[in-house]
């Protein structure tokens, strides 16, 4: 098998490696689509949900697995679909199902594969709870790299951030999932984070003390993303760090890779009340997550990719929180980055995290 | 000869192993700035605009040193306008009429000390449909900005860049900011403190 043809993920162990050509595949970010241009005579790189499972190269132990694990899945949906007594829509469902278990990786489907990946979600929710989503799989936009900029001086502490930040992304009531921290830190020491409080609850700003915001920076080169076994979560085009909830194991990896703690994991069932969800979804943002995988913040890709700020930014009273297009010369993220003393967390790591801090 | 060519050919293997085990990813940029510094260059604007998230609400446009953006439209928003609609006459006038009625007395000047501040400093009193500049010129309510600027230069030039203030609507252009009324009173432009929105009880068990 070519290295440059293969569409799914492997070890790369080098063995039976002919060509030393670079799979276009294992690059940290975009979408593998983008380098179909380079090759377009490579048509078998557009297989996806069944020919990616089925015609993946592998040895009689862990074939004889993925059967025993696929026919358990299979015969359950084969039994309601073939069912003399069950519905139309029970039928249905199963077909989604079946369709959904073996589909392909996210990161490498064609933009046809996203739409019909995205349809079968809708409809899903749709027999579930007979209410529409609208559940976007718009892609990175041309010429656009996401950053942001947090304003140490003006934030006090309010955390209506986090509030607009829980709404907006459906993230779980129970376990109180939150993506942004606010460190409530004492004034003259400094980023002591050892000595700082995030879940204050008193009046704020409270004397001597200064906040500041953390959460997902974006990192342009995010070591989340090269320690994913499976290559679930990868950098977009435009700068977003993203997870595919549907290909994310729950190995945890990349949470214990990220040095900023940017990283939440689903240790039970998301719950949020139906009236709560927000219904604005996007395929790699807030759509309602399952056990057992993966989350962060997606700079509120289901808002950013159609030109609005991310809730964390609109909901902020203080204008502490900039956002804006990195390769615009003229948007006000790259006249803070121009004008103003600015500083990123950890910057020695390398990570080359999008998200700067600044004073006035 | 023999050697020779040994030598070359784990010389070409040996050089073919580095450049293999470079990371094939976007390896080509030292650092995020260089990359903006980079792909920047040939930017030629996006197709996205932020302009129907404000399109209800009545906006100007205005350009301060080489910043064009727009401000929402203030004279409609304040209570009552036009001030001419009681204030007929100029102000040293009225003063001197009998049974004056006394009129804004919910408003008390809380904006620096009375040796640098009163009522005239920004109401023009030959028009009191205007503001006023230090300067004794008249300055439209649309234009408010221009008046704190006087005073607050540092933060007139953080705004005027977008590092101070809030921009509405999107990040996309064009841009929407917040001018500085709609956010300062600016008869009492302090902050008092609150409470924060969400406390996290499930933070509290977990760290216990």
């Amino acid at each position: 098998m070519d290295e440059g043809n293969k569409k799914w993920f492997s070890l790369g162990l080098g063995i039976n490696r002919k060509h030393s050509k670079a799979s276009a595949c294992q690059k940290t970010s975009g979408c593998c689509q983008s380098s179909k241009d380079e090759n377009p005579n490579e048509s078998s790189l557009k297989k996806d949900g069944f020919d990616q499972v089925f015609e993946l190269p592998m040895d009689r132990r862990s074939a004889f697995k993925k059967l025993t694990a696929s026919l358990l899945i299979g015969a359950g949906a084969a039994s309601t679909s073939c069912s003399f007594f069950a519905g139309d829509e029970t039928k249905e469902k199963a077909q989604i199902e079946w369709e959904e278990q073996f589909k392909g990786n996210y990161k490498l489907m064609s933009d046809e594969e996203k739409q019909k990946t995205v349809d079968r979600l809708v409809r899903s929710y749709q027999l579930r709870t007979g209410k529409t989503i609208n559940l976007s799989s718009k892609n990175a936009e041309e010429d656009v790299l996401f950053g942001y900029a947090f304003n140490i001086s003006k934030c006090k502490g309010y955390m209506d951030c986090v509030n607009a930040c829980v709404e907006e992304n459906n993230q779980d009531r129970n376990s109180q999932m939150q993506y942004i921290r606010i460190h409530e830190m004492k004034d003259g020491k400094g980023f002591n984070f050892s000595e700082a409080d995030d879940n204050y609850y008193h009046e704020v700003p409270a004397e001597g003390h200064f906040y500041m915001g953390t959460q997902c920076f974006h990192c342009d080169n995010p070591p989340c993303v090269d320690v994913c076994p499976v290559e679930a979560t990868w950098r977009e085009d435009d700068g977003i760090v993203v997870v595919d909830y549907d290909w994310c194991v729950g190995c945890r990896y990349c949470m214990a890779a990220c040095p900023y703690d940017g990283r939440r994991f689903n240790w039970s069932k998301p719950i949020v009340p139906e009236e709560d969800i927000n219904k604005n979804q996007h395929y790699l943002g807030n759509r309602v997550r399952k056990k057992g995988v993966m989350e962060k913040c997606t700079f509120c890709v289901q808002r950013s990719r159609v030109g609005k700020n991310p809730a964390c930014v609109e909901a902020c009273p203080t204008g502490a929180r900039i956002f804006g297009n990195l390769l615009d010369p003229n948007s006000t993220i790259r006249w803070v980055l121009e004008n103003k003393k600015v500083f990123r967390l950890k910057e020695d790591l390398g990570t080359e995290p999008k998200f700067w801090y600044f004073m006035d | 000869m023999k050697t020779r060519n040994d030598i070359t050919l784990i010389a070409v293997l040996f050089f073919s192993m580095v450049l293999c085990s470079c990371k094939n990813h976007t390896e080509e940029y030292h650092s995020v700035t260089d990359r903006i510094a980079v792909e920047s260059k040939n930017y030629h604007g996006i197709s996205i605009s932020s302009n129907k998230y404000h399109e209800n609400k009545e906006m100007n446009e205005i350009t301060i040193g080489e910043q064009t953006f727009l401000i929402p439209e203030r004279k409609s928003q304040i209570k009552s306008y036009a001030c001419t609609e009681c204030h007929s006459k100029p102000l040293h006038e009225m003063n001197n009429e009998a049974n004056t009625k006394k009129a804004h007395w919910d408003i008390a000047l809380n904006h620096a000390d009375e040796n640098t501040m009163n009522c005239i400093t920004c109401h023009n009193p030959k028009n009191m449909d205007a503001l006023v500049s230090l300067t004794k010129k008249s300055v439209d309510f649309n234009a408010s900005y221009k008046i704190c600027a006087q005073c607050h230069t540092k933060q007139a030039k953080d705004w005027e860049g977008g590092a101070h203030g809030k921009q509405i609507g999107g990040w996309a252009p064009p841009r929407a900011s917040l001018t500085c009324v709609n956010c300062h009173n600016p008869h009492d432009p302090h902050f008092e403190s609150k409470w924060p929105a969400i406390f996290n009880t499930q933070k509290i068990k977990e760290r216990k």
